[in-house]
């Protein structure tokens, strides 16, 4: 089975997040990112485990700049077999599908996988968008997937519960929480990340039809205290001593 | 418990910026790492300590290991810990490619073990003591031994122990008297007893692999006459398997603290059937051991560093959040109608922060320093390089097994003080840290003998090279502050106490020219907390200095708060800490000798 891994970055999640002055683009300056969560633990960790039961490959992608080939590298770490970065300051979900299917189409990929949302804006976009690009079949927030032959059964999250549907590969599915469980890479697949190949390929023309025009931060929220669930003596000191409710 | 428990940038800023770890990276023998690469298996311990370690810290002091029906039960945690953290490379990592290792720098794995010794200072030790232990056989034994033992090790399937200490042998281990007596086909029978083994024996394992320093029979008394053997609990057989070796558990120290890391009693050969192999040579078990042991000693000071760093994001939260009193308006009044001040903004609340972030940020800095020594003495080729690296590992190193240790429960104290009550209440995190640490400063060698060493041996090596060798790097740095006029002072300082420091030893070496050896280093303890303090403070001012260059040149990998909040601990350092090396001088140039018996009953 030949596997494509759509991956993109995200600002890790301890990011205080901050815009530049006029609003229209995410302050980077001390920004850490990761890889995106729903990319590394499910979409990939469910690809490995295809091909360590029935062979084939796992190829990751990405669209952007040099600075991502890090989060590549762990995707390569993690256990990918190769990789592809087509070579892009980014853009749209629209013009990274676009860039993803460009590529995709003469490779002839049964599976591609997308995490369900990248976390910096949750938009879920990119994978229907890259469905529709490819003429494919597209599963959204799959939290289960076993493949028999050319057909998968997935399971879908849907509202209040789960939804099973069977689909023929090729297909594109965005992969959600329980998909696949998260593996760390460990210091020999780091290293052997640095001798697989990871392919730049240069972008193709496409003219974004979506601009950001101003993005704003939600009011900040009044600040709240977790307690200890076994620890019930300082949550009856909280409610007597500072919210002053018993 | 906290949310935080360590600060990734500080130990990258402390790596990368004020260390020069790329330097290390850089040599030939790590031509396969980079900083990507490390900074990735870094994150990997991370994600591995914050999903499997933290979650079990306080469980672990609960549900401490025990002896039960002859069997050591520890927490489940001990069995994920070795499997998974064997394959994540934390045993193997260090071992050369010949080895089965990935030729990975001391330094990265330090800052990997730090990582997990403040998450759980319970767990790094049952896989870091694994890694020792096939260090020693690597290093020193026969092609046999190492394919025998050594792979499985690697793994994690099997552990592996250090045994040197006996009942009458603690820290003098030429007492030592478990003996080894020849069997003809090449091997030994081993008898005798071995106590406070760490990680000694679990269900979670296949096998341990003991190293054990016994005396062959007939050897010569004293530390001359200590060899090293290999026992396993389980003998292998032709056909691979396992049959008992007569390694008989009698029981597990029960501890204040480090609760769940098991500390066994060992009964070897009580049947007269327990057998063991020379590693290297006969009588050459003590200086094997103690080639290793620069790495062993970096080791506990990292954990001393680990645990206290914790214990600092413990407390910094509580203060965040915790309402107490008033702070005093400029009249000297305070205004009962007004809400109460997060304790935070109390001064003395603030002080005891601050010395906990200055001495587990300064511990921090010598263990990685210290490290990065090591690793730099391992692979220079240049002579005069070697020795100058060697040299400065010597010196740190008991330095730095001791003031992580010593002033990390200080800094823990102050911490638990912070939390006022609630500090002293078990629901609280910090009077575990405060239990935790206290066996820092007394395995692998306790203060008073690694104050010995610095006072007796390392100050005096090669003529004093040593010390004049890192008095140069001292300088170095004082010469770059001064760069920066408000940074002058500290610099100025820092040069005082160095002329203290040759004072103080001008003064200490009259006895030793006398001959009065006893006189010389009866207050080496205090000496050793002297000299701490010049050092750490000697770290500090490499990081004040590092920041006022990112200010000034506003070439920021951090925040502005990040630099300033360097800038701001090395003078809190410089305050409250270096200035107290005062009275240190004064008692160790004190005329009144006091501690030295002789016929007069002082504890009458
Ligand atoms: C939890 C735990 C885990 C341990 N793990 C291991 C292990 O895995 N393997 C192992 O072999 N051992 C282990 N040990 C043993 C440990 O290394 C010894 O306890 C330590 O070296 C001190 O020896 P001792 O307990 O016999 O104390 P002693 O040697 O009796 O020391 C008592 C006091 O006398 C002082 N003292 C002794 N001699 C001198 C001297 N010459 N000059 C000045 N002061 C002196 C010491 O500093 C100390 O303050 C462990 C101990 C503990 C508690």
């Amino acid at each position: 089975m030949k596997i494509l891994v759509c991956v993109s970055k995200a600002p890790d999640t301890t990011t205080k997040i901050a815009f530049n002055a006029d609003g229209t683009a995410l302050n980077k300056d001390g920004v850490q990112y990761i890889m995106n969560p729903y990319d590394e633990w499910y979409a990939l960790v469910r690809a490995l485990e295809l091909k360590e039961a029935a062979g084939g490959s796992v190829t990751i992608i990405n669209v952007g700049p040099k600075e991502n080939d890090t989060v590549i590298r762990k995707g390569l770490a993690i256990g990918a077999d190769n990789a592809v970065r087509i070579n892009s300051n980014g853009g749209s979900a629209m013009y990274i599908a676009k860039q993803i299917a460009e590529y995709a189409k003469g490779e002839s990929f049964d599976v591609v996988i997308t995490g369900k949302e990248t976390i910096d804006e949750n938009r879920s976009e990119v994978g229907a968008m890259l469905a529709e690009f490819l003429d494919m079949p597209f599963i959204s927030y799959a939290s289960k997937m076993d493949v028999a032959g050319n057909t998968a059964t997935i399971d879908r999250d849907i509202e209040g519960g789960t939804e099973t549907v069977e689909v023929d590969t090729p297909f594109v599915l965005s992969a959600a929480k329980g998909l696949a469980e998260q593996r760390i890479p460990n210091m020999r697949g780091i290293m052997m990340a640095k001798r697989k190949p990871l392919n730049v390929v240069e972008a193709v023309a496409f003219d974004d039809l979506v601009v950001p025009v101003h993005y704003e931060l939600p009011p900040a929220k009044s600040a709240v205290k977790l307690v200890d669930p076994e620890n019930m003596d300082e949550l009856v000191r909280l409610l007597h001593e500072e919210a002053k409710a018993l | 418990m906290a949310n935080q428990y360590v600060d990734m940038d500080s130990l990258k800023y402390l790596l990368y910026d004020i260390h020069g770890f790329e330097d290390v990276l850089n040599q030939e023998h790590f031509a396969d790492y980079d900083r990507e690469a490390v900074d990735m298996f870094l994150t990997s311990v991370k994600d591995f300590s914050d999903q499997k370690l933290y979650p079990t810290f306080q469980d672990m002091d609960k549900h401490a290991a025990r002896f039960e029906d002859g069997k050591i039960i520890v927490p489940p945690v001990v069995e994920t810990v070795m499997k998974e953290g064997g394959e994540l490379g934390l045993i193997s990592a260090c071992f050369s490619f010949e080895d089965g290792g990935l030729q990975m720098p001391l330094t990265a794995m330090t800052a990997a073990y730090y990582i997990m010794d403040a998450a759980n200072n319970h767990l790094p030790g049952y896989l870091g003591l694994t890694q020792g232990a096939a260090e020693l056989i690597v290093e020193f034994g026969s092609e046999e031994l190492k394919a025998k033992y050594t792979p499985k090790m690697l793994t994690g399937d099997w552990a592996g122990t250090m045994c040197l200490t006996e009942p009458q042998a603690g820290s003098s281990l030429s007492d030592i008297t478990t003996s080894a007596t020849p069997s003809d086909d090449g091997s030994y029978k081993i008898k005798g007893q071995k106590i406070f083994i760490s990680g000694g024996d679990h269900e979670y394992v296949d096998n341990v692999v003991h190293l054990v320093l016994a005396r062959i029979d007939g050897a010569p008394a004293g530390t001359k006459g200590i060899s090293l053997f290999v026992v396993p609990k389980n003998k292998i057989q032709d056909d691979a398997s396992l049959t008992s070796n007569d390694v008989i558990t009698a029981g597990d120290f029960q501890k204040m603290g480090q609760k769940g890391y098991c500390t066994t009693h060992l009964i070897f050969g009580e049947q007269d059937d327990c057998q063991g192999w020379l590693v290297g040579e006969p009588n050459q078990g003590l200086k094997y051991m103690f080639l290793m042991m620069n790495g062993a000693r970096i080791a506990v000071g990292r954990g001393g560093a680990g645990i206290c760093t914790a214990a600092y994001y413990a407390s910094l939260e509580y203060a965040k959040e915790r309402p107490q009193g008033r702070r005093l308006s400029a009249k000297g009044t305070k205004d009962v109608n007004q809400e109460q001040t997060l304790i935070i903004n109390h001064p003395d609340v603030r002080r005891m922060l601050l010395l906990q972030k200055a001495i587990s940020e300064g511990s921090l800095s010598l263990v990685t320093l210290t490290s990065i020594y090591a690793d730099l003495y391992q692979t220079v080729t240049d002579p005069e390089e070697k020795e100058k690296y060697y040299l400065l590992l010597e010196l740190l190193t008991p330095i730095c097994k001791t003031y992580p240790s010593e002033d990390g429960m200080r800094s823990i104290n102050n911490g638990l003080q912070v939390l006022g009550g609630y500090g002293f209440c078990s629901e609280y995190i910090l009077q575990q840290y405060y239990r935790d640490i206290r066996i820092f400063s007394i395995y692998e060698g306790t203060t008073g003998i690694q104050s010995l060493d610095l006072l007796g041996r390392k100050v005096a090596m090669k003529g004093g090279k040593a010390l004049m060798l890192l008095a140069n790097e001292m300088k170095e740095t004082m010469k770059d502050a001064s760069t920066y006029d408000d940074l002058k002072p500290y610099a100025a300082k820092l040069g005082a106490k160095l002329q203290l420091t040759q004072d103080v030893l001008g003064h200490l070496s009259q006895f030793a020219m006398k001959g009065d050896y006893e006189r010389y280093i009866a207050d080496a303890t205090i000496f050793m907390e002297f000299f701490s303090k010049v050092v750490i403070s000697w770290l500090w001012l490499q990081m004040a200095t590092h920041s006022k260059h990112a200010l000034v040149t506003a070439n920021m990998d951090y925040s502005e708060e990040f630099y300033n909040a360097k800038i701001h601990t090395m003078k809190f350092y410089f305050k409250y800490e270096l200035s107290r090396t005062s009275s240190l001088a004064e008692i160790l140039k004190d005329q009144d000798v006091l501690t030295i018996p002789n016929e007069e009953e002082v504890f009458a």
